[in-house]
């Protein structure tokens, strides 16, 4: 030990050498009968502490020579008898004391180099001697509580430290001497006055004979862990609470399966994870079979009409409905590494029945997170119903518009045309009356027929005019893109489809040329299709009810848009007849939807016509592209 | 000489009035024409029409308006009344009202002269 950390020795050296001195006086100087040499013992015993080991051999062999010397002095060399038995006592003592004071100083040097490899560890490690005081403090330990050695060396460790234990200080030390160790939490105060917390493992060290020699404390500052872990369970039971109390239905899914499947496929060379899926409806179905649901919150139970947590949790499968469109593209947002995917569903409760909602997906940017993906739904019955209710109001108000502007259009009509047409007939009935006079009067006849002339054209002119009105849409062209009015009436429709259980296949040619019309217009067109599509299979129940939407370019510079449901078709004859004004297979419908939509794709220069398709009918339209626009 | 059988005829349309105004000469009556009922009802001589063929819906005054004012003033005119819009309605107000007949445009012939006939007949019975 070097010399800055040695406690200072004089003093005890001195007594030492004082004792020495005063046992050498009484022993030659007094008649005293006894062993009195014995005494030089103590002088060993503190030579043992103050000096090193060559000082304490120094110090026995003084102390025998002096033993010998006080002998000598006294009694004389040819003295024998008890004076020199007790001699002999003396020097046996002596040397027997300092045999055993040298090997327990080379015991306590040994531990001593051993705790010195401690300085090597970022611990606090200290040892401390039977009565508790510090006779080793590491380096780690004068960092950790900002105590150097020299300061504490023989204070009593847990006095220093103010240290409080997590049990009984018997019960500890029981458990120390049976076993030989004692691991624990404990509380300290370092130097500065800072409460630590102390991960701590004693080790007990004993000498030959068993008796507890010191105890070595090795102390790790587990301070920060405890507070990281005390803000983890904080933040946990917030969690929780979250989770628990919010209004928001919150279910913990489990997606790892399915990102598996989906990086199979990528793998595979898949890069239209959208379009493989409504290609392949095995694979998705599989696919919803692997997100498992883990956990849910009381809301969600709520929701769903579940009893407990173990009704919903599972396969997701069984909360979607059958011709669920939001899955696939939940799946193409995960396949893409889009971090949220939000939309609107009908799920399924447990009692059969079905509830719509806007739900939120949030995927972990860390793959290995997919285990524990967050799902938050919100029940948005009252809102759509508020919302069918005013598109209902809407369609009425609509429909009633349609119909007062065509009264309007009749009683326009009745009132121009009429008034001409009343002419007419009475300017030639006054024609024939003029001419079967007993003298016809030919002037009379003459300048009625001008009239019926006159009032003929008038009528005429009337009819164009009209006509004239009514074809005068303000026509607003613009470039189009088909594919993105098609997206946009799908999007349109979502509501329409999910509440008719209609998967929607779309199939729209990249690069398509752009077609010039009226985007209102044309996108009333690809909705009124789709929409009577939709309801062409309101019946269908043995087939799954498919829409599906395409758009290509064909060979004549003509954009091509099919639109083909999967109902029970036209009859020949009405096939005939959809296109004409006022026929109509929809109980409260007008008839106008395909008439108007061909004289607007005609408008537009196209065409428009029904096919039979299977079991459906399939609606072409096409218009004229722009060749010198295409892309 | 006799004092001949006029009739006057009340519509805002031009043509109309001139075609109807042709037929009820052809037949032999003496016929005064009125682009508006105002017209009528200020035109002094109008007291002598026998018989009465108006329009009913007429920019001003309509057909109904002429005949309440009519009824009001006393005059017994028979009045027949051709429209366009020939509601139910219309013609149950107009025949309680007294009319002589209710007709459709665009009408035949006989039928206005058979209205004529038959509103004239009955003037001259009361």
């Amino acid at each position: 030990m070097d010399a800055a950390r040695t406690p200072d020795r004089r003093p005890a050296q001195a007594a030492a050498i004082l004792i020495a001195l005063g046992v050498f006086l009484v022993d030659t100087l007094t008649p005293l009968e006894g062993a009195v040499a014995v005494l030089y013992v103590v002088v060993v015993l503190i030579a043992a502490r103050a000096f090193s080991r060559r000082g304490v051999i120094l110090a026995a062999g003084l102390c025998l020579a002096l033993t010998a010397t006080a002998y000598l002095a006294s009694h004389g060399p040819a003295a024998f008898g008890s004076p020199l038995l007790r001699c002999f006592v003396s020097l046996a003592a002596v040397g027997i004391t300092t045999a055993l004071a040298l090997r327990h100083k080379a015991d306590a040097a040994v531990l001593a180099e051993q705790a010195r490899l401690l300085d090597l560890t970022h611990d606090a490690v200290f040892v401390r001697d039977a009565r508790g005081a510090i006779t080793f403090w590491n380096r780690g330990a004068e960092e950790f509580y900002g105590w150097p050695a020299a300061e504490v060396m023989g204070c009593v460790a847990h006095d220093l430290l103010r240290t409080v234990l997590p049990a009984e200080r018997d019960a500890i030390m029981a458990e120390l001497l049976r076993t030989g160790r004692w691991e624990g939490e404990l509380v300290q105060t370092v130097g500065a006055g800072r409460t630590v917390v102390v991960e701590s493992r004693w080790a007990l060290q004993r000498d030959a004979g068993g008796a507890a020699l010191a105890v070595l404390e090795t102390n790790t500052d587990v301070t920060e862990r405890k507070r990281t872990f005390a803000a983890l369970v904080e933040s946990e039971r917030r969690y929780r609470s979250i989770f628990d109390n919010t209004r928001v239905s919150i279910l913990q899914q489990d997606w790892s399966g399915a990102k598996a499947a989906l990086d199979a496929l990528r793998a595979a060379g898949v890069r239209d994870v959208a379009a493989h899926l409504a290609g392949d409806p095995d694979l998705a179905a599989r696919l919803r079979r692997s997100v498992r649901v883990v956990d849910v919150n009381a809301v969600t139970l709520r929701l769903f009409g579940a009893p407990d947590r173990h009704a919903l949790t599972g396969s997701l499968d069984a909360l979607l409905q059958e011709g669920d469109q939001t899955f696939p593209k939940a799946l193409a947002a995960l396949a893409d590494g889009e971090a949220f995917f939000e939309g609107e569903t009908l799920v399924r409760t447990l009692d059969r029945g079905t509830v719509p909602v806007l739900f939120g997906i949030g995927f972990p940017a860390d793959p290995a997170g997919l285990d524990c993906v967050l799902v938050h739904a919100i029940d948005i019955t009252e809102r759509r119903q508020a919302q069918e209710a005013l598109l209902g109001v809407q369609a009425e108000l609509a429909h009633a518009a349609r119909v007062s502007t065509l009264g309007e259009l009749t009683a326009t009509l009745a009132h121009e045309i009429n008034q001409p047409l009343a002419a007419v007939v009475t300017n030639g009935e006054a024609a024939l009356r003029w001419m079967r006079r007993e003298v016809p009067d030919l002037d009379e006849v003459g300048a009625a027929v001008t009239r019926v002339v006159a009032n003929g054209n008038r009528a005429g002119a009337i009819v164009a005019r009209i006509r004239g009105f009514l074809t005068k849409a303000p026509p607003r062209p613009e470039w189009l893109d088909l594919p993105e009015m098609i997206g946009e009436a799908a999007q349109l429709l979502e509501r329409e489809l999910a509440r008719h259980d209609v998967t929607l296949r779309l199939s729209l040619a990249a690069g398509l040329p752009p077609v010039k019309g009226d985007r209102v217009q044309l996108q009333q067109v690809v909705i009124n299709l789709m929409l009577n599509g939709i309801q062409a299979m309101t019946a269908v129940r043995e087939r799954p009810r498919v829409l599906s939407v395409q758009a290509a370019g064909q060979e004549d510079a003509q954009v091509r848009v099919d639109v083909i449901d999967s109902g029970d078709g036209l009859d020949p004859e009405a096939a005939e007849r959809v296109f004409q004004p006022f026929f109509t297979t929809k109980r409260d419908g007008m008839g106008m939807g395909l008439a108007i939509c061909r004289s607007t794709v005609e408008a537009h220069g196209g065409r428009l016509w029904v096919s039979d398709a299977g079991p459906g009918a399939a609606f072409h339209f096409t218009l004229p592209a722009s060749e010198a626009r295409a892309a | 000489m006799p004092h001949p059988v006029t009739i006057a005829i009340v519509d805002d349309d031009e043509a109309v009035r001139t075609a109807t105004a042709s037929l009820v000469r052809s037949l032999g009556y003496a016929a005064r024409t009125y682009a508006c009922a105002r017209d009528f009802l200020e035109d002094a001589p109008a007291r002598a029409a026998d018989c009465v063929i108006t329009d009913v819906q007429m920019p001003g005054m309509s057909g109904v308006e002429l005949q309440q004012r009519l009824r009001a003033a006393g005059r017994s005119v028979p009045m027949i009344f051709v429209t366009a819009f020939p509601t139910d309605d219309l013609r149950r107000r107009v025949l309680e009202a007294g009319a002589a007949g209710f007709l459709a445009k665009p009408c035949d012939g006989d039928a206005i002269i058979h209205s004529l006939q038959g509103a004239l007949e009955g003037h001259r019975a009361h």
